[in-house]
Order: C-alpha cells, then structure tokens, then sequence
C-alpha cells in the first residue's frame, strides 16, 4: 500500500485569445456606407440590377433608382425607380469606389 | 439623405405608388400590371385592372446554345390579390 500521489496532470495548453472584435468593416457598416453610391445587386436568380442604392431595410427589400435589369450580361429592362424584395436578393456589390 | 426623393425606407416607395399603376416581376417569369391598391409588410399586394404576362421559354431540341423560342401569354383580371412571397420587382412605371 504505497501513498502513490498520482501523477501532477500535464500542464493545460493555453489558446491564444481569439482577436477581438472589430466593428470597423462589418457588414452593416459596409451596406451604411455604399447607400447613394452606384450598386449591382445579384438575385439567387442570376439576375443583375444595377443602379443607385436609396435604401435598404432589415430585410434587405431594397430601392434602387435609374436601374438597370441585366440578364446575361444584356440590358432587359430599366426601371426609374424598383423595389426589390429582399428574399431574393444573393449579394450587392459597390459599382463605385466608396 | 439623398435630396432627390423623400425616402427613407424601401417601402416608401410602395406607399408613394398607391392608387398608381405599377409593374410588378413575380417568380416563374410572370409580370403584371396594375392600379395598386393595398399592400402590407409581406409585399402581398391588391392590384386591379390587371394584365399578366407569362413568358414560357421552350428550348428547341437539338437546336445551338441559346436558340429558344419564347412564347408570350397574356390576360387580363379585374382584381387581384398577389402573395408576397412571389414578389421579386415593384416598380412604378411612369417615370422609367
């Protein structure tokens, strides 16, 4: 009957903290700042408009103005001003330089 | 703000298209036309004197890439409900 201390447990590996987080450049400070600047919004369609982004909600229904609808690369239709709803919306893209 | 227009939400727009004639894009290549009416947050809408467009694109077998003939239907409904989620487009089609 040996008083056999077990033995010390191996030394616990310490992740680095991951970085922590930033706001600058999050997606929403992205879509604050392209609105008013010239936009390609993609459906999950493969549609494209392009035109001047006025706004946008949580839904991400979108208005653009002076838009032009793109189907295969040609111009379709162009709409004064459209509304777009925001389930079919894959991704908006800057035009412009912001 | 954009100083052009006095819109502040996507659904400004809709509401400055009440009792206007608007073209509305649907999913399955339909497009309508209409007085608007009503319409609430799921973009389901109330449209008369209506005339859909239904593009059917029928790919010509054994014809090249990109040969297809569409064929264009179109009728017209006095008063329509339309759900929202088959929206994709509303535009107010007076100042393209």
């Amino acid at each position: 009957m040996a008083d056999a201390t077990p033995p010390p447990p191996p030394p616990v590996e310490v992740s680095p903290p991951p970085p922590p987080p930033t706001n600058a450049g999050s997606p929403t400070d992205f879509l604050k700042g392209v609105v008013g600047k010239r936009v390609v919004v993609r459906l999950t369609s493969g549609v494209d408009y392009r035109g001047v982004l006025s706004c946008l909600d949580g839904y991400m229904n979108i208005a653009l103005e002076q838009t032009e609808e793109y189907v295969n690369g040609t111009v379709t239709n162009r709409y004064g001003d459209a509304f777009i709803r925001g389930n079919n919306v894959l991704y908006i893209s800057a035009a412009e330089p912001l | 703000m954009d100083p052009s227009s006095g819109i502040q939400e996507p659904f400004d727009l809709i509401r400055l298209s009440l009792s206007e004639r608007v073209f509305v894009k649907l999913r399955g290549d339909r497009e309508l036309t209409g007085i608007l009416h009503a319409y609430d947050g799921h973009m389901n809408l109330i449209l008369s004197d209506v005339e859909e467009t239904i593009m059917i694109v029928e790919q010509v077998e054994g014809a090249p890439e990109g040969q297809s003939t569409v064929n264009i239907a179109k009728r017209k409904m006095n008063m329509l409900f339309v759900r929202g989620d088959g929206v994709i487009l509303v535009s107010p089609p007076s100042r393209t």
